[in-house]
């Protein structure tokens, strides 16, 4: 591998995005979304049926050839994003790729492009239900057999907060928790179904 | 084995909580904070007498405590139950440090298994027996910065060694400590 | 093979008080006054089969490397079955098999917050809240996790109160 300048940020996304747009084909909408610079990290947001083209691009144009990670995040009513990062190793840059799924989450497979992506795609669908067509085996990787539903969702209730009355709700003095003031625990969000 | 299982510990190891209950003013911070809700808190409030109701309402003038004069009646917490249930504690220390009148403190006591897993959640009164068994905190490396407190407490005196910032019953601090360029 | 012939005799032990019987334990019909020790050629030696999940699979190991420097035993020659570490509801199966095979008499330690307990992780969707759950607990052992000394201090318990692992593990 012969190292070649460092690429700036921009340059990254400038490159990304021209690779992407000459190989989708025309007509199918803009193929990358949004580019997000954070802190010399690029994030491109690509439209799902460019998900694997994106991919294979980084792998080929951008050099990255080490696939770190890919997870989902539950962005509500936008849908299920998929984020994959990747990172050259002679370049010495990340790369963000992103794509958000409305409605049935479903996705190409990443196995084709990097065969790192074989388990954290079957975690991520069975953490977010996110489908992955060409997947060589979509079976659950951590959650019991038989589990059937998707916790790493934002819908998802977590029963053992729900059922257990938090010690810290008291206020100090009281007796008993105040019904209907009652202050929510940390890292429970508002619109937590009420218990 | 049998016997008393002994270690040579470090110091600052964190073995089991104690509570030193009269520092206590049941601010809830510890089990707020605490990521397991393994501190269970209980408590009322009661009132604490002002100076003036020494004296019977009415006598006397305002000075004397007359209706008048009566001072508000201040309300106190009072601690009913606290308990840790070392089930679930995962010994992060959130709670001592977040508690801000230093109620609780690290043991390095852990001979403390038991057969009924109930016995595990440590009641106001045994966690109190843990205080005998804190030690004195450790002294500072040699070549480090002076206390904060020492330095405190030298800046609001202007003279080193005297007044609040002194330990009680010594002469002066910093003969004691070693020099650190002050 | 050259064995020890068995020998069969009354626990004469200070360990068994007459009349009590021990909390838990797996031995049939309980701890009665008059126990019988059989001596097969083991050796006054507390076998014991670590099941290391997670973390406080290093700390036991510490404590065993300590007290014993060969490979620990497998569950069928085990007295004491300890579960060190977070019990997942996709592992639970596999533990509770390990501990079936643990032949009688045997006795269940449980070593650490998430055993004990689900610990840390009481909330999560997919962890089994204290292995006591699936199998009979003797000895809870706190900490997160607990020191090597302070699983001693558990199978001393465990002596203390279970005289026929007392007998095994040679206190007098």
């Amino acid at each position: 591998m012969t190292p070649g300048p460092a690429l700036t940020p921009d340059a990254i996304a400038d490159r990304l995005r021209d690779a992407v747009a000459a190989g989708s084909p025309a007509g199918d909408g803009p193929a990358v979304l949004d580019t997000e610079i954070t802190q010399d990290i690029v994030t491109v947001t690509v439209a799902p049926p460019a998900w694997v083209a994106a991919l294979a691009c980084a792998r080929d144009e951008l050099d990255c050839d080490f696939f770190d990670w890919l997870t989902g995040v539950d962005e509500l009513d936008a849908g299920v994003a998929v984020l994959a990062h990747v990172y050259s190793l002679a370049g010495r840059h990340h790369l963000m790729l992103r794509t958000l799924l409305g409605g049935e989450p479903r996705l190409g497979t990443a196995t084709g492009i990097y065969r790192g992506a074989g388990w954290h795609e079957r975690e991520t669908h069975e953490m977010f239900g996110v489908w992955f067509d060409g997947h060589p085996r979509l079976d659950p990787l951590l959650l019991p057999d038989g589990y059937g539903k998707v916790p790493l969702r934002k819908d998802f209730v977590l029963a053992a907060r729900r059922d257990r009355d938090w010690p810290g709700a008291k206020e100090p003095g009281e007796q008993e928790a105040a019904r209907g003031r009652r202050r929510p625990p940390p890292a429970i969000h508002d619109g937590w179904p009420a218990s | 084995m049998a016997g008393l299982v002994t270690a040579d510990l470090p110091a600052r190891s964190r073995g089991v909580i104690g509570l030193l209950e009269e520092n206590c003013t049941v601010c809830m911070l510890c089990a707020r904070e605490c990521p397991d809700w393994c501190i269970y808190i209980e408590s009322h409030k009661e009132p604490v007498p002002s100076v003036q109701d020494a004296s019977p309402p009415g006598t006397g003038g305002p000075a004397a405590g007359g209706p008048a004069g009566r001072g508000r009646q201040r309300v106190r917490n009072a601690l009913d139950r606290f308990a840790i249930d070392f089930s679930l504690c995962m010994y992060c220390g959130i709670c001592i440090e977040v508690c801000p009148y230093d109620a609780l403190f690290w043991s390095p006591e852990f001979s403390y298994a038991e057969p009924d897993l109930r016995d595990l959640t440590h009641e106001r009164g045994r966690l109190g027996t843990w205080m005998q068994t804190v030690p004195p905190p450790p002294a500072h490396d040699p070549g480090a910065p002076a206390p904060k407190e020492l330095l405190a407490a030298q800046a609001a005196d202007g003279r080193p060694g005297t007044g609040a910032g002194a330990r009680p019953g010594t002469d002066s601090g910093p003969r004691d400590r070693p020099a650190s360029g002050s | 093979m050259d064995l020890p012939s068995p020998r069969a005799g009354r626990d004469l032990s200070a360990a068994a008080v007459p009349g009590t019987p021990g909390p838990g334990s797996s031995v049939p019909g309980g701890m009665a006054s008059d126990t019988v020790v059989l001596d097969t050629g083991r050796g006054y030696a507390l076998w014991v089969f670590d099941a290391g999940l997670a973390c406080c699979a290093v700390e036991c190991a510490a404590a065993l490397s300590r007290v014993n420097g060969s490979a620990g035993p497998g569950p069928v020659q085990a007295n004491v079955f300890i579960v060190a570490g977070t019990v997942t509801d996709k592992l639970a199966p596999l533990v509770l098999q390990a501990y079936q095979q643990v032949p009688d008499p045997k006795w269940v330690l449980s070593f650490g917050a998430c055993s004990n307990s689900g610990g840390p992780y009481w909330d999560s969707y997919c962890v089994v809240k204290g292995v006591d759950q699936i199998m009979p607990v003797d000895v809870y052992v706190p900490g997160c996790p607990p020191r090597p000394e302070a699983l001693l201090h558990g199978l001393d318990v465990l002596a203390q109160r279970h005289p026929v692992a007392g007998a095994l593990a040679g206190r007098p």
